[in-house]
């Protein structure tokens, strides 16, 4: 069934680019010298570059068409593309963590322009809506994750705790209790330094009832954030159960790094740590919702995104790119290796019969996304990443770290 | 020369977000450059960061270029050892320091602890009076092999006459040193003092990575300064940024050209 059907789609594939070729002359050169240039982040690497590679092989062998495959790390992958750009070499597929300031600019070709309606049928609705640019979809998802609230069982049940938090005071309970443990044990990890604050932000912000905007406008600064900086701002200085510096201190070499090592009883993961547990065995963890103080636990969805960028002549071919990726059995072949969660309806289900990812996909439906639609969000959470920390250190003053983001966002959402 | 001239041309231009060319502005990015409520910080710090660093490696060069020439059994190794500092990846190397100073983990707080020179573990990279301080001792570590060797080379070219002609006017070795050994020197020390001055000040792994947790521009150079304004705060402004790539040549140049003005105007004098 699936060699018949990968035939129809070569075959299919094989036509259209006759006719693309038929036209002449526009494209970036003649049938045999034609390449798309397919920019992909870094992911693992162990998995990301062989099955891209792979991809871009079986679409060469289906189409004839080259692929220019570049697999960029996270830390350069922005000034690299910006880069492209500035210099009139755009990719013709690109993957990333944002796409609206790319729609907005009008450098994109929409879901009707290169995806088959099977396609663009198969998403999951909420993160189709989380690729949308005035109402039409530009940011195609690419994989998913979500957080989930990790904890330590043996430093639980040392300090006599039966299980994982489920309100903000019992959080604080259980970190305190924790922390007196004593021996450099920490209650909760707690990293607000650049690298990932806006995550770690949106999960408390959201668990209190507020949120980054108030209908279409920024509210950063709402009476219910300040309320949650001030809450996180006590833990490291009041009740003391943070690490030190919870305002410079990263996620990756700092907050996972101290949980990994069994000295922190809490920390809010995601599943790659989970697979670095494993493989370690030296701390014997649970996972939970998050505690909240609303009553309903909400947990963050990140989604990532591929484009594809509008240039004369490689409509077709980066269709057939697209196409292929999004057939159910690469996608979900992917998405399994790195360990991230599905974007379309067949791969949820493909993917619901592994235990170890339930948590994971139980916390789905209540994940929330940033705001990634809005083009003003580039700059939004640039600004949180590089300053939300200052308002938890010592002599740190919420309010006003909050109404200076909100001057910014206000700003940045009326500039072009 | 094609850089010079596209990044003057980036400096007049307005780009999106994206990096999106958006048309000229004229001198509008430098004008906004100005304005920056950083860039007094950002300035001190980075002639703090150049200054200190190029004295401080300077001062230890000499005393280990003079040992260093001296004939001792294992001189060899101790001359190829000096070299690992300088092949070193840049970025393996601040990696390393960042473990080194890391609060929990780093072996720096743990020998302090032991030798009672500490009561309670410091935060290296995260206190705000320590950070520059310890970035500016990893400065000098990787600045040390190739100036030392400069400085070595030197004293290499200086004839054995002169320091024998001095014991002949009984002059002491302090005396030598002082009267004959630094005014030879003079060339080798030019050359190295204005390469340090460029290199240290156009160093970037050091201060992005041993910085990278700290929020906002209170221990950036001009140098990540620049990459912070392109990519990595609420900015993202290729324009802004490459208006301050122009003036860090500029600077450079200038500060340059002025040491060694007051260099040869010092020599005519003498």
């Amino acid at each position: 069934m699936i060699r018949a059907l990968t035939t129809v789609v070569a075959l299919g594939a094989a036509v259209v680019l006759l006719g693309a070729c038929d036209r002449g002359g526009d494209g970036p050169g003649a049938a045999g010298g034609r390449s798309i240039t397919v920019v992909i982040a870094d992911y693992s690497k162990e998995h990301t570059k062989p099955f891209w590679q792979g991809l871009s092989e079986q679409y060469t062998k289906q189409t004839t068409i080259k692929v220019d495959l570049r697999i960029i790390d996270w830390n350069s992958i922005d000034q690299q593309v910006s880069t492209m750009i500035q210099n009139n070499q755009r990719p013709d597929v690109l993957n990333l963590n944002s796409f609206s300031s790319y729609a907005k600019d009008q450098l994109l070709y929409s879901a009707d322009e290169v995806l088959s309606p099977r396609t663009r049928d198969d998403f999951i609705e909420a993160f189709a809506r989380g690729g949308e640019y005035q109402g039409k979809l530009y940011g195609f998802p690419i994989l998913s994750s979500a957080r989930a609230f990790f904890y330590n069982k043996d430093l639980f049940a040392r300090a006599g705790l039966a299980g994982p938090p489920k309100t903000w005071d019992e959080f604080v309970q259980a970190a305190r209790k924790v922390q007196a443990l004593g021996g450099g044990v920490i209650g909760y990890a707690l990293p607000l330094g650049p690298e990932e604050a806006q995550a770690e932000w949106a999960i408390w912000m959201w668990n209190n009832g507020g949120d980054w905007k108030s209908g279409d406008a920024w509210a950063l600064n709402s009476d219910r954030n300040v309320q949650t900086l001030r809450f996180l701002a006590d833990l490291a200085n009041r009740h003391r159960v943070t690490q030190v510096n919870p305002g410079k201190t990263n996620r990756t070499d700092g907050a996972f790094q101290l949980f990994k090592d069994g000295k922190v009883g809490m920390v809010m993961g995601f599943s790659p740590l989970a697979v670095q547990l494993d493989a370690d065995k030296k701390v014997s963890y649970g996972i939970a919702e998050m505690p909240t103080a609303t009553g309903r636990a909400v947990t963050l969805g990140v989604e990532d995104y591929l484009m594809a960028f509008k240039k004369s002549g490689n409509q077709d071919a980066v269709k057939q790119f697209l196409d292929l990726y999004y057939q159910p059995e690469n996608i979900t072949r992917w998405i399994s290796a790195e360990g991230f969660l599905p974007v379309t309806k067949s791969g949820l289900q493909q993917m619901s019969v592994n235990t170890k990812l339930k948590p994971y996909l139980d916390a789905l439906p209540n994940a929330r996304l940033v705001p990634t639609t809005d083009p003003a969000w580039d700059r939004v959470k640039l600004d949180v990443q590089q300053n939300i920390g200052a308002a938890v250190q010592p002599g740190g003053d919420p309010k006003q770290v909050l109404d200076q983001l909100q001057k910014n966002a206000v700003a940045a959402a009326g500039s072009r | 020369m094609y850089p010079a001239i596209a990044l003057v041309r980036a400096s007049t231009s307005r780009y999106s977000v994206t990096g999106l060319y958006q048309g000229s502005v004229g001198t509008a990015n430098y004008a906004r450059l100005f304005e920056q409520a950083a860039l007094p910080t950002v300035v001190a710090n980075t002639v703090v960061w150049v200054v200190v660093i190029v004295a401080v490696t300077v001062a230890v060069a000499l005393a280990l270029a003079q040992l260093l020439n001296e004939d001792f059994p294992g001189r060899r190794l101790v001359r190829w050892a000096l070299i690992v500092p300088w092949a070193a990846s840049l970025i393996m190397t601040s990696k390393l320091f960042v473990w080194i100073y890391d609060y929990y983990f780093g072996i720096l707080n743990h020998v302090l602890l032991a030798l009672r020179l500490l009561s309670a573990p410091v935060d290296w990279l995260g206190n705000d009076s320590t950070v520059m301080g310890a970035m500016i001792a990893v400065g000098v570590f990787v600045s040390l092999p190739f100036t030392t060797y400069v400085i070595l080379a030197g004293l290499a070219a200086i004839p054995g006459e002169v320091y024998e002609a001095a014991r002949v006017d009984g002059a002491s070795a302090w005396r030598a040193y002082w009267s004959v050994t630094v005014p030879l020197l003079r060339p080798a020390l030019l050359v190295a003092v204005v390469l340090n001055v460029i290199y240290v000040f156009n160093s970037f792994p050091i201060v992005w990575t041993l910085n990278d947790r700290n929020p906002g521009f209170a221990h950036d150079t001009m140098i990540t300064y620049m990459y912070k304004i392109a990519f990595r705060s609420s900015l993202r402004d290729v324009g802004l940024a490459a208006a301050v790539g122009v003036v860090n040549v500029v600077v450079i140049l200038l500060a340059v050209l002025l040491y060694l003005r007051t260099v040869s105007w010092r020599e005519a004098e003498a």
